[in-house]
């Protein structure tokens, strides 16, 4: 019997095709265009998404605050100490933008909360390398 | 915005501080989140894993350094990013069969792998697959490993990241490095499934 697992492919692929229309209209958001390289990016991308599918603000919103962030980047650009093109970081800022717009979030909450996770150590009970096998199933014949 | 160059590591953190700001606030649940994340969880990295392991595959030199060191041997595809976590390749081979899992948490060699599945985080996958590993291969994944190959479950931690070499399957002679390379595919790597055979 399975314990049902794994997702079902072809609701992942619907899934997919709304959240596709919903990006399409973003800067830099032709499906492939911004591939993701770190796992917070991925995170970023979909809390932007869940957030807006629970109503918190119009996508429109989420949009312009995209395209302000990457603006007010391109303006700072030449200056060689700005930071480094990042368009996740911008999607960040753009939902950091929107949820304070709709006061559910401050910047000295999110700075604070950051902070405390920094503190924290990762994985605090398993830092330690397990050099065998944890389980072996012998052969059965 | 803050004009501050930040790193990986404090962003990472910020990110996560929203989330669990949000969760809190009841904006959204983790479930939503990772129903999202679920999507895209094939686009980060599997394939620079793929990469690899069709190089084994083909250059015997290249997978005995694998084997030996698998961090440093990734550094040959230009693969690094853990932070001084090591990587540990095992191979399948006629008579061992190896399954990754992370016990404790969600531990994965993201670098290679992209990002875990969910069913990987599930406390379902973790605690059954260490209990009967052969029995979840089989059920969950449809995944029937011969009763005369031993099964062995490798527990990732923070320190040291586990995953598997699969055995090339039947027909691939002749076949260039790029198209073994598609062969390989995620779950082989994590040892819950055998790499794709070719199409004839």
């Amino acid at each position: 019997m399975s314990t049902g697992l794994r997702p079902d492919a072809t609701e992942l692929g619907d899934a997919r095709r709304r959240v596709e229309a919903l990006v399409a209209g973003l800067p830099g958001g032709r499906p492939g265009e911004q591939a993701f390289n770190e796992p917070w990016e991925i995170r970023a991308f979909a809390m932007a998404v869940a957030a807006y599918s629970n109503g918190q603000y119009e996508w429109s919103e989420f949009q312009l605050s995209l395209i302000e962030s990457i603006r007010q980047w391109e303006q700072g650009g030449r200056d060689p100490d700005a930071a480094p093109w990042s368009y996740y970081e911008h999607w960040l800022t753009a939902l950091e933008t929107v949820l304070a717009g709709s006061g559910l979030l401050s910047e000295s909450m999110l700075d604070e909360r950051t902070k405390q996770v920094l503190a924290t150590p990762r994985d605090a009970s398993h830092q330690h390398a397990h050099r065998e096998p944890v389980a072996v199933d012998l052969p059965l014949r | 915005m803050s004009e501050q160059v930040r790193s990986q590591e404090e962003i990472a953190a910020r990110v996560k501080a929203l989330e669990s700001i949000l969760i809190e606030k009841g904006v959204m649940t983790t479930a939503a989140v990772d129903r999202l994340v679920e999507i895209y969880e094939n686009e980060v990295g599997p394939q620079l894993g793929a990469k690899v392991v069709a190089r084994a595959w083909t250059d015997p030199a290249f997978k005995q350094r694998l084997l030996a060191d698998a961090t440093e041997a990734c550094k040959e595809f230009g693969i690094s990013g853990l932070q001084g976590e090591d990587m540990v390749v095992v191979e399948n081979t006629a008579d061992v069969h190896n399954v990754i899992v992370c016990t404790l948490c969600s531990c994965y060699p993201w670098p290679v792998l992209g990002l875990p599945p969910n069913w990987y985080k599930e406390p379902a996958y973790r605690a059954q697959i260490v209990k009967a590993p052969r029995k979840v291969l089989r059920e969950d994944f449809g995944y029937d490993v011969p009763d005369s190959v031993e099964v062995r479950v490798w527990d990732s931690s923070s320190e040291m990241r586990y995953w598997v070499l699969p055995t090339p399957p039947e027909g691939t002679e002749g076949l260039s490095e790029d198209e073994l390379a598609h062969l390989v595919t995620r779950d082989s790597m994590i040892g819950v499934g055998p790499a794709a055979s070719p199409v004839s």
